[in-house]
């Protein structure tokens, strides 16, 4: 039993050794910049955290190489998403001890979404590549529950900073919570009113405020063929929307096509990706402006 | 070279008695010993080579009482005053010519073996006609090749005194003839003193004297 | 002395037929042995020392040698499959952290060991030659299976099917060899390691094809009914991963329900190792869980008995070969008694009779005794591998 202690506090050793040998900082890698925010602000000078995919990407579509995916098995902490977000977790090795899913404690409520294509071949038998809504971070609550994960996993690294890491946490729960409060207030007087999103993306928005929203795939930068806006005609029928809700700033003929059959347009970025100017927060308080003017 | 006086030698609880008052062998002779089977002739050689020893009687070999001197005291005299050339040679198969005559100074302290032995034993063995065979494995040699082997370890350690027991006995005439020219020669050459037990009479005359053994020879009654 | 030594091996090399054998019986009695207890303590220290680092191993009920053999030193008989979901329970249990391993794949004759990087951490591996795993499709390779197969980084493996007749249809994968791991002197240098996903991709539950509904071939596709397009077996699927298809491979099911041999699970401390095991005692899932250290030592246990036997053989057969031996010197010594006569008579001491004797004795019993040391050390310079194959299987 003594060799049990001793293996233990090798292994701690070895897991928590790149730690204690770069001195001050934990090395905190994240799959995408709302979890990177979130580290920043929870850990403050405690870490080192970084998110490094290229900024014009969407993380979750992302194929990292090599060379980074070897930077990601450095790291103290690998902060993922969960919920099926960034599918190239599953084709690359990470240490599974050290990563940490930040959404698993709220696994059950994870949105199905089925409308993807089954098949069958191989052993494997009947099978569909349906998966989860993943984009949870915009259900304040849950980017709370999220923030808790990120603030155990990194006390658990480094139980010395706990009081650090948990005062940081109050200070960005307050301001997670402020902003549903306002996103609760602003959308409060019509939530069932019908809105189209341009991308099956805002499930757990839509869940959080009860919106009443529909999804058409829709580039924000091509201007859509005539079988989507015929598409979005026949929906419109059935889902008078009268706003169209973007995940980044839309091309201008869509916008004034939108608007002549009766539809406008505003942005609500669900920041994936590191903005080019402000934070997660100021992206977010903007996105819940936008909203204000259509649930006015 | 020999003197034996009073000499009365009986085997241990055997029946075989031998008297000899008294023997002499001048130095330098070359003596034949004949005498019928059972005679004492092997048993005269036994005794002054000291490989047995009388009780009573008194033998001198080279001016020392061989009789007086301890077991390891003969042996030593024996490597070193004395050279044996036996009926059937009694060569060891498992060494070489050269080995064969190098053995009596691999297997005893008495006699020091010096860088110019080989030398010695080479130029012996040349002598003897045998010196392009010291390589050779003995099982290959002739009967003749064996007898000049066995001569040379004989003569190698220098003795004084060379006794040969039936040294001719399982060769052909002619070859009988060149041995016993060979061991003369060798006998001359090194000035030592020469007994042959042998019984092949038509060698006798070649000898300086003969003894025969019948008369020594008693068998104790019983 | 030196004469001695030089009469007893002329007369060793003249007879050697003689010589020869009494040097095989005499090596052969000292080396049987001799290189048993070196196999065998060679056995104990690569059983023991890997099972006492590894404290506790989880998976289906059955024979507990059979998990652990598999388990630690990748033996051959695969153990009961389990499911990553159990992996996740000793997780979640708070007690332990969890490490599970899908030992059942070979390549070339090498196991294929599907594992999460925190292996190598916990196994101390470290890589000697090119980088750790990073993508899918990726293996790196223990030092002596690197030697064994002759490969380096950037070479290729084929995964082996796992029977000749695979009625799946499952495609061997087509690895690149990224890494050599420095040697470690157990069961781990003769490993080829994959991620566990990427065992999965060997067993066709993770895979990567065309996308089925812009498949235009009508022979690709058996029936294509309303959201479901099933695809003919002769739909290509990759046997190589590579960066132009990896964005295809993907999961099917539930990952949880993947499957895997055994879960290595590290308590955090002594407390919760015995609260976890009192889980599973109680527990009613079809999972053992077994301290390696026990099973290994019952092992053991078991050699050593046979290897008494086996030293009460090897002592009766020993001293029927002294006597043998003492036989062919006493008769040796009668065919000689001739010799030793003349030598005498030529004024050799029968204590100088004795030393040749002796240092005939002492040659042959030199000449074993290299032949046993020279045996002893091709037998310790393979006892790695013999042990493996003799017990470890």
């Amino acid at each position: 039993m003594r060799n049990l202690l001793q293996i233990t506090l090798l292994l701690l050793t070895i897991l928590f050794a790149p730690a204690t040998v770069a001195a001050d900082k934990l090395k905190v890698y994240a799959v995408n910049y709302p979890l990177a925010y979130f580290a920043e602000r929870i850990a403050g000078g405690q870490a080192e955290v970084v998110f490094p995919a290229p900024p014009d990407i969407d993380p979750a579509f992302w194929m990292p190489d090599a060379v980074t995916v070897t930077a990601y098995q450095g790291a103290d902490l690998i902060l993922i998403n969960g919920a099926g977000y960034a599918k190239w977790i599953s084709r690359v090795s990470l240490p599974r001890l050290r990563m940490v899913d930040t959404s698993r404690l709220f696994a059950d409520s994870y949105i199905r979404v089925a409308q993807t294509t089954s098949h069958s071949h191989g052993p494997g038998g009947d099978h569909s590549h349906s998966g989860t809504a993943f984009t949870t971070w915009l259900d304040p609550r849950q980017a709370v529950q999220q923030a808790e994960a990120i603030t155990a996993a990194l006390t658990r690294k480094r139980p010395a900073a706990k009081q650090q890491f948990e005062s940081n946490l109050e200070s960005l729960k307050s301001d997670l919570l402020a902003l549903d409060e306002r996103l609760a207030r602003g959308t409060t007087s019509a939530a069932d009113r019908p809105m189209v999103a341009s991308h099956p993306i805002y499930q757990y928005l839509a869940r959080r405020y009860g919106l009443n929203l529909r999804s058409v795939m829709w580039e924000p930068d091509e201007v859509p063929s005539e079988t989507r806006w015929a598409e979005l005609a026949q929906l419109l029928k059935e889902h008078p929307a009268k706003w169209m809700l973007w995940e980044a700033e839309p091309a201008s003929e869509s916008v004034e096509r939108l608007r002549s059959i009766g539809v406008e347009s505003i942005v609500f970025d669900p920041s994936g990706n590191r903005p080019v100017a402000g934070d997660f927060l100021s992206v977010m308080l903007k996105n819940a402006a936008s909203l204000e003017d259509v649930y006015r | 070279m020999i003197q034996i006086h009073g000499l009365n030698f009986t085997y241990p609880g055997g029946t075989f008695q031998l008297q000899i008052p008294s023997f002499r062998v001048q130095q330098g002779e070359k003596l034949a010993v004949i005498g019928p089977s059972g005679s004492g002739k092997t048993t005269l050689l036994n005794l002054v080579s000291g490989i047995v020893t009388a009780e009573p009687g008194e033998i001198n070999v080279a001016e020392t009482t061989v009789s007086a001197l301890s077991d390891a005291e003969r042996r030593d005299f024996r490597i070193r005053n004395i050279g044996f050339v036996f009926q059937d040679f009694e060569l060891l198969d498992y060494l070489n010519v050269l080995d064969n005559i190098l053995h009596p100074y691999r297997i005893s302290r008495a006699l020091r073996q010096d860088s110019g032995v080989r030398e010695r034993a080479a130029l012996l063995a040349a002598q003897m006609g045998i010196g392009d065979k010291l390589k050779r494995r003995t099982d290959a040699l002739s009967q003749g090749e064996k007898q000049r082997v066995a001569i040379c370890r004989a003569l190698l350690p220098g003795p004084r005194l060379l006794l040969a027991d039936e040294a001719t006995g399982n060769l052909d005439p002619r070859n009988k003839g060149r041995i016993l020219d060979l061991l003369f020669e060798a006998v001359d050459a090194h000035g030592a003193t020469l007994l042959a037990v042998t019984h092949d009479h038509e060698l006798l005359p070649r000898f300086d004297r003969v003894v025969d053994f019948a008369g020594f020879q008693q068998t104790a009654a019983a | 002395m030196i004469d001695s030594i030089y009469i007893a091996w002329r007369y060793v090399s003249y007879n050697w037929v003689r010589s020869l054998t009494l040097v095989a019986c005499v090596t052969l009695i000292a080396v049987l042995p001799l290189s048993l207890e070196l196999l065998l303590d060679e056995s104990e220290r690569q059983l023991l020392s890997r099972a006492e680092t590894t404290p506790l191993v989880v998976g289906a009920k059955g024979s507990s040698l059979d998990l652990v053999m598999n388990s630690l030193y990748f033996g051959e008989t695969l153990p009961e499959l389990i499911s990553m979901a159990d992996a996740e329970g000793v997780t979640e249990s708070g007690l332990a952290q969890s490490l599970p391993l899908y030992v059942r794949f070979k390549a070339r004759g090498a196991p294929v060991v599907g594992a999460t990087l925190d292996y190598f951490d916990f196994r101390g591996l470290h890589i000697a030659q090119g980088r750790n795993l990073a993508l899918l499709g990726e293996c790196v390779l223990g030092a002596r299976a690197a030697e064994k197969l002759g490969l380096k980084s950037g070479d290729h493996l084929l995964s082996s099917p796992e029977s000749l007749f695979d009625l799946a249809g499952v495609y061997p994968l087509k690895m690149q060899v990224v890494g050599i791991l420095e040697p470690a002197h157990s069961a781990d240098d003769l490993a080829v390691f994959v991620d566990l996903k990427t065992a999965w991709v060997i067993q066709g539950l993770v895979h990567g094809h065309t996308d089925l509904t812009s498949v235009t071939d009508p022979t690709l596709v058996m029936d294509r009914s309303q959201g479901n397009v099933t695809a003919t077996a002769k739909l290509p699927q990759y046997a190589q991963i590579t960066p132009e298809n990896i964005d295809s491979f993907h999961f099917h099911g539930d990952p949880a329900d993947y499957p895997i041999t055994a879960v290595i699970a590290l308590p955090y401390d002594d407390k919760f190792s015995a609260i976890l095991r009192g889980r599973f005692v109680a527990g009613e899932q079809p999972l053992q869980i077994q301290v390696p250290g026990e099973v290994i030592e019952g092992l053991l246990a078991n050699i050593f008995r046979i290897k008494s036997v086996l030293d009460a053989v090897i002592l009766v057969v020993g001293l029927s070969t002294v006597l043998a031996l003492v036989l062919v010197f006493a008769l040796s010594l009668r065919l000689r008694q001739r010799e030793i006569q003349t030598i005498f008579k030529l004024g050799c001491s029968r204590l100088a009779i004795a030393r040749f004797l002796g240092a005939e004795i002492a040659i042959i019993l030199a000449a074993s005794a290299l032949l046993t040391l020279l045996l002893l050390g091709v037998v310790e310079h393979y006892d790695e591998q013999l042990v493996r194959t003799l017990f470890i299987r």
